[in-house]
């Protein structure tokens, strides 16, 4: 359900991207930081799903509010000459490994429960 | 919370993300072209700029030291004939070094890279190299100019001097630490019909170099002027004896 939502919004964003306007140079650096800012989010969101702690409020502000602050430090980094992005890029693609780790081990424990269950199951039916 | 809505949210942010995707991916190749090469290109532009405005003042500097400097010689030789003498003797050596200008009777010769010879026209066997000047044509034509008794030479306005230095730097030559390219414009004072006759010599350099494609031309002339070395000739190693 989640993941034919996800899927389902990324084709329509794809489409919809194609005919969207091209913004200026300078600004492209900062899209990109929010880009990855919101990346980190979505990630987020989908493993608490899978561990049952979705909450909304957090979710979306953390979708948009990280983006925003992501930029703002962006844009104070380049004022002060100091590469700020570097360090928020460096925290937020951290976090979205850890994501993809919880992820991956909630899929390898369901698939690894079903193999043990069907092994019992043939057991049993072999007895 | 229902799973409905979460799914839906997250679609909904999915979709923004890869707007904003698609709109940074669109920015960058948009932009990876043409912006950044230009900013490159300016920045090298505006330092070419500013050390050519360096090298113009240098320059400019140089001029008026070099007249203050004649003038103080001439306060200062102007009642003593011994002195006057020994001025006379300054200007000659000046002269040999190539510090002055100078003018006389002489040759031009014109070195031309041959531009109808492409590399989609040109022959299987043949090579376009040949079809172009390089700094050893150039050795070898002021060689044999000096060979014909010539006084005084200049490639492209370049004074050749005894500290002049000829050589290849890829698709220019450098004479005298400064580029110059085809056309070659060879200027030297001394006796014409002598040089003339001894740079058109059968099997010389300059038939070899017109068999083999390069545009020459050579002509007599009446006073030509030379210009000066415009450089500063430093000296640190050697002695008088």
């Amino acid at each position: 359900m989640i993941f034919i939502a996800i899927i389902l919004g990324c084709i329509i964003g794809i489409i919809v991207g194609n005919f969207a306007p091209v913004i200026s140079y300078t600004y492209s650096a900062y899209l990109a930081i929010a880009i990855i800012a919101s990346l980190d989010s979505v990630f987020g969101g989908v493993a608490s799903s899978l561990n049952k702690r979705f909450d909304m409020g957090v979710f979306i502000s953390g979708f948009f509010g990280n983006a925003i602050l992501a930029i703002l430090l962006a844009y104070l980094g380049e004022r002060l000459n100091v590469d700020i992005y570097l360090v928020s890029i460096f925290v937020f693609v951290s976090r979205m490994f850890n994501n993809l780790a919880i992820i991956r081990r909630y899929y390898l424990e369901k698939f690894r429960n079903r193999r043990t269950k069907e092994v019992k199951e043939t057991e049993n039916n072999t007895k | 919370m229902k799973n409905w809505k979460i799914a839906l949210t997250l679609g909904c942010l999915c979709c923004i993300l890869t707007l904003a995707i698609c709109i940074q991916l669109k920015t960058i190749d948009n932009t990876n072209l043409t912006v950044s090469k230009t900013l490159t290109g300016n920045e090298l532009r505006d330092q070419i700029l500013k050390w050519k405005e360096k090298y113009d003042k240098a320059t400019k500097e140089l001029e008026t030291s070099e007249q203050d400097l004649e003038k103080v010689r001439l306060q200062s030789t102007q009642n003593d004939e011994n002195s006057i003498n020994k001025e006379e003797e300054i200007k000659y050596d000046n002269t040999l070094l190539g510090l002055t200008d100078v003018h006389g009777n002489g040759i031009v010769i014109t070195l031309k890279d041959n531009n109808k010879v492409k590399r989609s026209n040109i022959g299987p066997l043949d090579n376009i190299e040949f079809y172009l000047v390089h700094a050893g044509d150039l050795v070898e034509v002021v060689n044999a100019l000096r060979n014909a008794g010539a006084e005084a030479i200049s490639i492209n306005g370049q004074r050749i001097t005894n500290f002049t230095s000829i050589y290849c730097a890829g698709n220019v030559v450098i004479v005298n630490g400064e580029k110059i390219s085809s056309p070659i414009e060879i200027k030297a004072i001394g006796s014409p019909e002598l040089l003339y006759g001894s740079i058109r010599i059968p099997g010389g350099y300059i038939e070899l170099l017109e068999e083999t494609g390069v545009i020459v031309d050579i002509k007599k002339q009446e006073n030509i002027t030379i210009n000066k070395y415009d450089g500063i000739i430093n000296t640190q190693y050697m002695k008088n004896e």
